[in-house]
């Protein structure tokens, strides 16, 4: 694994970008209906993993932990509210 | 006799350590904000009827999307390398980094303009489900962010700055983000 910090991102992000589409084209016979619910919160997990990647890597708040940390909470409590609304619906 | 007050350089406060221009991270939150909003309220609104939605969902073309996403992310490295390349005054790397990022920003937009004539030519609108709406709006709305950050990127390898390419980078990073929260939920979430 290349040691270049924007190299290793984007690696992340395609590889999260890959599974995630994956996992949605699998049919819903494959997986059943829990298997759905499951798939979508591992999706959901994954676009908050490349926002956090994004933020950190990309746009540098790897170099301002105080910054880095508010933008963490709040994102995770922004997909834990996404996820809410998921299971709901 | 009473000491005179200290002076000396003010203590470092935590805008201070924010990285790039402040102004461009209250455009970064605003965008997050208006965007977290929409989406947000799409989820809510498919708990009304959830199996609309998914049949809606269903004639999106998630691998398009996924490819786009690809193209996306890459698109965003780009940028970050040619920020690496103007501190390092390599004039020759920011350009090419600038333009190879701005051309992938063009192939999004193909791919996306393929899927909408592919939506209209099946007489998809966005009246047809609410689920288009919610889709044209939010993808139209990311679209035209593309189209301007690709403006930008082009502006910037002209003759940018240090400032001004961080902050055009920092633009399209957010572009880049805001599709890595939207994709996962207008396409994939079933």
């Amino acid at each position: 694994m290349t040691r270049d910090p924007i190299l290793r991102a984007w690696g992340w992000l395609i590889l999260f970008s890959l599974c995630s589409t994956g996992l949605a084209v699998l049919p819903d016979t494959a997986l059943g209906a829990l298997g759905v619910t499951v798939a979508g919160a591992v999706i959901l997990g994954l676009g908050w993993a490349k926002a956090r990647i994004i933020l950190g890597t990309y746009l540098g708040l790897d170099a301002a932990p105080f910054w880095r940390r508010g933008f963490g909470i709040v994102l995770a409590l922004y997909a834990l509210a996404l996820l809410g609304l998921y299971v709901a619906g | 006799m009473s000491t005179p007050p200290e002076t000396g350089p003010e203590p470092a406060g935590p805008f201070d350590e924010l990285p790039g221009d402040l102004m461009i991270w209250v455009l970064i939150v605003s965008e997050l904000l208006v965007f977290g909003a929409g989406l947000a309220a799409f989820l809510a609104v498919r708990i009304t009827d959830p199996a609309g939605f998914a049949e809606a969902q269903g004639q999106l073309y998630r691998t398009g999307a996924g490819l786009n996403t690809v193209v996306l992310v890459t698109s965003g490295a780009m940028a970050a390398l040619a920020v690496r390349a103007r501190a390092a005054d390599d004039w020759l790397r920011v350009r090419l980094w600038l333009w190879a990022a701005s051309a992938l920003g063009v192939v999004f937009l193909i791919v996306k303009g393929v899927e909408y004539a592919g939506k209209a030519r099946d007489g998809i609108n966005v009246d047809t489900h609410p689920f288009f709406t919610f889709y044209y709006l939010l993808t139209g709305f990311h679209a035209a962010h593309v189209i301007a950050g690709v403006a930008i990127l082009l502006l910037l390898s002209w003759r940018g700055t240090l400032r001004g390419i961080e902050a055009g980078a920092a633009f399209w990073h957010m572009v880049d983000l805001v599709w890595v929260l939207l994709f996962p939920v207008i396409y994939l979430l079933r």
